[in-house]
């Protein structure tokens, strides 16, 4: 039994050649046919995955631009609609102010005219009429000069004449 | 339970019962061999952990393997022998095993006739305790070579020399499939594809990311092959040892020292200028204290390597003593109290057994990390660019005394 525990320690210089020599082998062969191309793959999957990354990251912050950019526009074309119906409406108020301040004045000039045209009216009516009595007195006057009349008669004449001249 | 309504289910139940049945049985009807083995002195867990010169098939027999002696003949000339078998070596080359006193060597020479039956499993010869002509204790004797001549070098094919290169072979069949699949584009330009490569790629990542990394910083590139080598094979060597009729090979010191060994020179060889000053003339410290501390740090170089390579085959090797030690406690029982007692403390040894095997599955991983970790760690050290920093300095201290405490 000494001898098997012993040999659980024992130096055994043939298999540390042994050993020695399957681990550089083993070594040496993985590191030219296994880890190389393992490890460069990894490192390039790696580069890829990280560029991937950042070129979405990237186009993410693009597209929010973008984004911002159009809400931007579009806030400006709200804006400006707005503006523009804002003016064509002030413009239609001045518009219908402007037409109803133009009715009233022509309004205001028929009427004016009218009055003008009544008040000639009038001031020709009474100037025919001022001629009219000028000639009835004349004609009066001449009755009474003419037919020398007495003083009942010619009261009487001018009774007639006013007596026309108020039904005129 | 209605049966009827649970056919479906009843179908694979059947199997799990069945299954176990077999393995009952199989447990059952290997014991009697094992409780014979044990009988005849052969069931000794340091036995069984340690190095042999053929695989242990038992109860089926051994197959012993090929030996390969540099001898140094009487007139000084060197000579190679090589030899199938130790039974051809004793039988046929004249080597002599030294045995114990009581041990007869005429009884060999008596048996000579019998040739290797007992290799191909024969229960008869095995009854006699001869594998190929030659007993137990001649077959794990130590041999001296005949005629005066002496065996320079034993370069013999042992079991733990053939796990290791079955480990080799393992690793790189897998890892040249690996490197053939990144080849080919698969995981480089696309996703990692099937079990396979996501289970190595995620090892190979962990060691990259997790052990390199950390330790080597940009010097990473440099060792990561060795270690993701070291990382893998004793990986690989520790799993064997849970294989049935496996051995482990990284329970085997002499293996754990050359790894060691491997690290010792790339930290040597990769030491900055910093890191011998560090050792040969230390800074901030007082000048009395400097020749002090000269070979305590010495000393330090080499407690590394040699933590290394007792931890990793300690390791390996306790594992395997308890479980053995374990299934051993049936047959003591059966010995002292009889062969019922054998079969009543088997299933609770058994399911001991069982909760180590499984320790050790996770121990292979630990160990083969802790290996690794340490290796990058002990490289790192030695490799990193140091500012000339008094506190840098301490915990660089600090590190080497914490380091060799890791179990």
């Amino acid at each position: 039994m000494t001898v098997f525990a012993a040999s659980l320690l024992s130096p055994d210089a043939g298999l540390i050649v042994w050993i020695a020599i399957t681990f550089g082998l083993l070594l040496v062969l993985l590191r030219k046919f296994a880890w190389g191309p393992i490890t460069s793959a990894l490192t390039q999957r790696e580069a890829t995955i990280a560029e991937s990354i950042a070129q979405a990251e990237k186009a993410l912050a693009e597209a929010k631009q973008l984004q911002a950019d159009n809400t931007k526009a579009r806030r400006e074309a709200e804006a400006q609609a707005q503006a523009i119906l804002r003016e064509a409406r002030e413009e239609a108020e001045r518009l219908r102010g402007e037409e109803v301040d133009k009715t009233r004045t022509q309004i205001q000039q028929m009427q004016d005219s009218a009055q003008a045209e009544i008040e000639r009216e009038k001031q020709s009516a009474l100037d025919s009429l001022r001629a009219e009595v000028a000639d009835l007195a004349v004609q009066a006057a001449e009755k009474i000069l003419r037919a020398n009349l007495d003083a009942d008669r010619q009261k009487k004449i001018v009774n007639d004449f006013l007596g026309d001249l108020s039904k005129n | 339970m209605d049966s009827r309504r649970h056919d479906s289910r009843t179908d694979p139940m059947i199997k799990r019962a069945s299954f176990l049945l077999l393995f009952a049985v199989a447990a059952v009807g290997l014991l009697p061999g094992a409780v014979m083995a044990a009988e005849d002195g052969e069931l000794d867990a340091l036995h069984h952990s340690a190095n042999a010169y053929y695989l242990d098939f038992s109860p089926l027999g051994k197959m012993q393997l090929p030996r390969i002696f540099v001898v140094q003949h009487e007139d000084g000339s060197y000579g190679l022998e090589l030899f199938s078998s130790t039974a051809k070596a004793i039988l046929e080359g004249g080597f002599v095993p030294e045995l114990a006193i009581e041990e007869e060597h005429t009884e060999v020479d008596s048996l000579a006739g019998d040739d290797h039956v007992a290799a191909a499993g024969d229960g008869h010869v095995m009854d006699a305790g001869l594998y190929g002509g030659i007993t137990l204790a001649q077959l794990e004797a130590h041999l001296h070579a005949p005629h005066g001549a002496h065996v320079v070098i034993d370069m013999s094919i042992s079991r733990h020399l053939l796990f290791a290169w079955i480990g080799m072979a393992i690793v790189i069949l897998i890892m040249t499939r690996m490197a053939g699949m990144y080849k080919r584009g698969i995981g480089r330009d696309t996703a990692p594809k099937g079990l396979f490569q996501n289970l190595f790629e995620t090892l190979i990542l962990f060691v990259r990311n997790d052990i390199a990394k950390p330790n080597l910083g940009d010097k990473t590139d440099k060792y990561l092959p060795y270690l993701l080598t070291a990382f893998f094979f004793i990986l690989t060597c520790n799993l064997l040892g849970l294989v049935p009729f496996g051995a482990t090979a990284t329970s085997n010191l002499m293996v754990t020292v050359v790894l060691a060994t491997f690290t010792f020179i790339l930290t040597q060889l990769g030491g900055t200028k910093d890191y011998w000053m560090h050792i040969l003339w230390p800074p901030g410290i007082p000048t009395f204290v400097k020749p002090i501390l000269m070979p305590v740090e010495i000393l330090g170089i080499l407690t590394k390597p040699i933590a290394l390579a007792i931890r990793l085959f300690a390791n390996m090797t306790a594992g395997h003593l308890v479980i053995l030690s374990l299934i051993g406690l049936i047959f003591s029982f059966a010995n002292i109290f009889g062969p019922g007692a054998g079969y009543g403390v088997a299933p609770v040894s058994i399911a001991f057994a069982l909760f180590i095997y499984l320790l050790e599955l996770l121990v292979s991983f630990i160990q083969a990390y802790v290996f690794t970790m340490l290796s990058a760690l002990f490289i790192g050290m030695a490799v990193a660019e140091h500012h000339h920093d008094h506190d840098e300095a301490h915990g660089d201290h600090h590190a080497d005394h914490h380091a060799p405490s890791v179990a």
